[in-house]
């Protein structure tokens, strides 16, 4: 158990340092957040997105994608196995970060719980077709971050920069995005996600919910905006400039939103595997339905926290530092669409990689005009340490659950 | 560690800037290179040119090294061959001012007192021209922010408009002046011919000028 413990906050802690840098990199390269800012941003909304959504995708990992009878004789080879997958998650997370690999720590997690379910069980303890609903959810989520981030950048563009009088219309726009990001957050929360606090809505009760804080969002933005200077039609340098600035307010609300989306999708892979070990060491049975104890989900949360607080400080550090060709308008759009994904994804029980939908919906911008260079080559690197990851991970769960059967019986 | 934001490669756009500045502060060396050889001052002629040559070579880095840092990998908002030859346009027009520089140190001619001015009018207009060339690409950026499209673009699109009108006159003086100067009969085959060749050149720099507009509205088109 405490074995268990010490490996879940192991991989805690790297989920914080290493995935929080690609969430919040685009707001702190623009300049809408200061390092600072966004490590607090960061951790109020990790925690929350953790502890609100994680438990969706803390259920696949934990029972989705394994058939747990198959380990009623042996309950006991569940857990070495799921330990040895949150360490061979963390140790290819640590091996690739030295090498500077973009891996994604769920890859890896799903990687190793696929392959020492198949080095316990054989072929028949997997259960394949969530496996594949996963995996598929990771060649799509880039897709549809890609897409959404488009479609928005060429909203955006026919809305505001494309009018003679960008400035005005960024300031009419800023309350309905505000609204959007208000209620699919708030959304997220309330419709089963308020559970561990005791508080069970409906899902027209949570719509309801989320509209009135949405709609709070909006007539709060909405004065603010009237309040901006406005700057004369002929001075198109300035009217751009100012229209950055308004899309620097947009930027902060979507770097909460995207910590929150990761916080929601990432914390399982730390959790999902201590909750699979605490449900049978306290039972002593493999049970099918157990709920996910809410004090596992604050410890996940509150070591993605710790990580980044730790070690993240630094990687944002250097971010911070470096000078970026994304701007606040371009960095929202990507960020939007890459936390919308995640956050439907994560409601769904999948578990994808934040970094790729993000680097999917980077692409989407960029294919819409809207950046001054994208560097292809990483789609590349994605891919092939995508290939690598899951092999890697699935072997290595399996040598350390055969490992530790031996040792332990 | 990677991040995401080594996605985010080096603007080629930036660079192109700083190039033309180096191009531009060329062109702006032309107006005192004639006057200077119309004055006979050739001490201030050798001068100038060695500063037109610096300045040249120093554009000429600058776009060696855009070409080096844009690898096939790399995804531009506009064509790369487009972007290619808006950035061999400029610096045509920093080789066609140096080339000016280098037939005037070949000999030293007396610009006969009919040519002057007609000379030093085309002169002006090319500059002028040239240098508004210089001015639509340091409107890129904002071009770039507004995504092609809106007030900036219909800025930028008047630019190359007015560029195109103005390399016509060029022509026109241009044509005016080699009338002038074939007219002549007083003058040595070779000093024809070399006058025939700086003015020449000059139409050449407000060719690429316009080029350089031609381009943009390129970019605006896709």
């Amino acid at each position: 158990m405490v074995f268990a413990i010490t490996a879940c906050i192991y991989m805690a802690c790297n989920i914080g340092a290493n995935d929080v840098a690609n969430a919040m990199g685009t707001s702190v390269g623009s300049g809408s957040l200061t390092f600072k800012q966004a490590i607090y941003v960061a951790a109020v909304a990790e925690f929350a997105g953790a502890f609100f959504v994680g438990g969706h995708v803390s259920d696949t990992i934990r029972k989705g994608m394994l058939d747990p009878t198959i380990f009623s004789d042996a309950p006991l080879h569940l857990v070495y196995g799921m330990i040895a997958a949150l360490i061979a998650a963390a140790l290819w997370l640590n091996i690739s970060s030295y090498l500077g690999w973009p891996v994604s720590t769920t890859h890896s997690i799903v990687g190793a719980v696929v392959g020492f379910g198949v080095m316990a069980g054989g072929m028949d303890a997997i259960n394949w077709s969530k496996v594949w609903s996963v995996v598929m959810s990771w060649i799509v989520s880039p897709v549809m971050g890609g897409l959404v981030a488009f479609l928005l950048f060429r909203f955006l563009t026919n809305q505001v920069f494309r009018r003679r009088n960008p400035l005005l219309y960024a300031k009419r726009v800023l309350p309905y995005m505000i609204f959007m990001v208000c209620v699919i957050l708030a959304n997220a929360m309330f419709y089963k996600g308020l559970k561990n606090l005791h508080l069970d809505f409906s899902y027209p009760e949570a719509m309801f919910y989320s509209f009135i804080v949405g709609a709070i969002g909006f007539f709060i933005s909405k004065p603010l905006a009237k309040k901006i200077p406005d700057v004369p039609k002929k001075e198109i340098h300035k009217q751009l400039e100012a229209t950055e600035n308004i899309f620097k307010y947009l930027q902060i609300t979507t770097a909460f939103y995207i910590a929150f989306a990761h916080g929601s999708n990432d914390v399982a892979n730390a959790v999902g595997p201590l909750a699979a070990v605490v449900s049978i060491l306290s039972s002593g049975t493999v049970a099918m339905k157990v709920a996910m104890p809410t004090w596992i989900l604050a410890l996940g949360g509150g070591f993605i926290v710790f990580g980044l607080l730790i070690w993240g400080r630094r990687v944002m550090e250097t971010i911070g530092s470096k000078i970026t060709e994304i701007t606040p308008s371009r960095g929202f759009c990507a960020t939007f669409a890459g936390a919308t994904v995640v956050l439907v994804c994560s409601k769904m029980g999948l578990p994808v990689s934040t970094t790729h939908t993000l680097v999917g919906s980077v692409i989407g911008v960029g294919l819409a005009r809207g950046l001054p260079t994208l560097n292809l080559g990483i789609i590349k690197e994605i891919v092939m340490s995508w290939l690598a990851t899951v092999p890697f991970t699935a072997i290595l769960a399996a040598i350390l659950f055969k490992i530790m059967v031996w040792t332990l019986g | 560690m990677r991040t995401i934001l080594s996605m985010f490669a080096k603007s080629p756009f930036k660079p192109l800037v700083s190039h033309i500045d180096s191009v531009n502060e060329c062109v702006h060396l032309i107006t005192p290179l004639f006057k200077a050889y119309q004055s006979k001052d050739y001490e201030k002629v050798e001068e100038i040119a060695k500063n037109i040559s610096e300045l040249e070579h120093k554009a000429d880095q600058i776009k060696s090294d855009i070409r080096q840092h844009l690898p096939q990998s790399i995804f531009l908002p506009v064509d790369k061959r487009d972007f290619m030859g808006l950035l061999s346009a400029q610096d045509d027009i920093a080789d066609a001012v140096e080339d000016l520089a280098v037939l005037m140190r070949i000999k030293n001619i007396d610009i006969p007192e009919e040519l002057c001015e007609p000379l030093m009018d085309l002169v002006t207009h090319t500059v002028a021209l040239a240098n508004d060339a210089c001015g639509i690409i340091r409107e890129l950026e904002d071009l770039l922010e507004a995504s092609f499209g809106g007030a900036e673009a219909e800025k930028v699109d008047k630019m190359a408009s007015s560029l195109g009108t103005a390399e016509y006159e060029a022509d026109k003086k241009q044509f005016l002046l080699a009338q002038k100067l074939f007219s002549l009969n007083d003058l040595s085959a070779a000093d024809l011919f070399l006058l025939n060749e700086l003015i020449k050149k000059l139409g050449g720099v407000a060719d690429q000028s316009e080029k350089i507009g031609k381009t943009l509205q390129i970019f605006l088109s896709r």
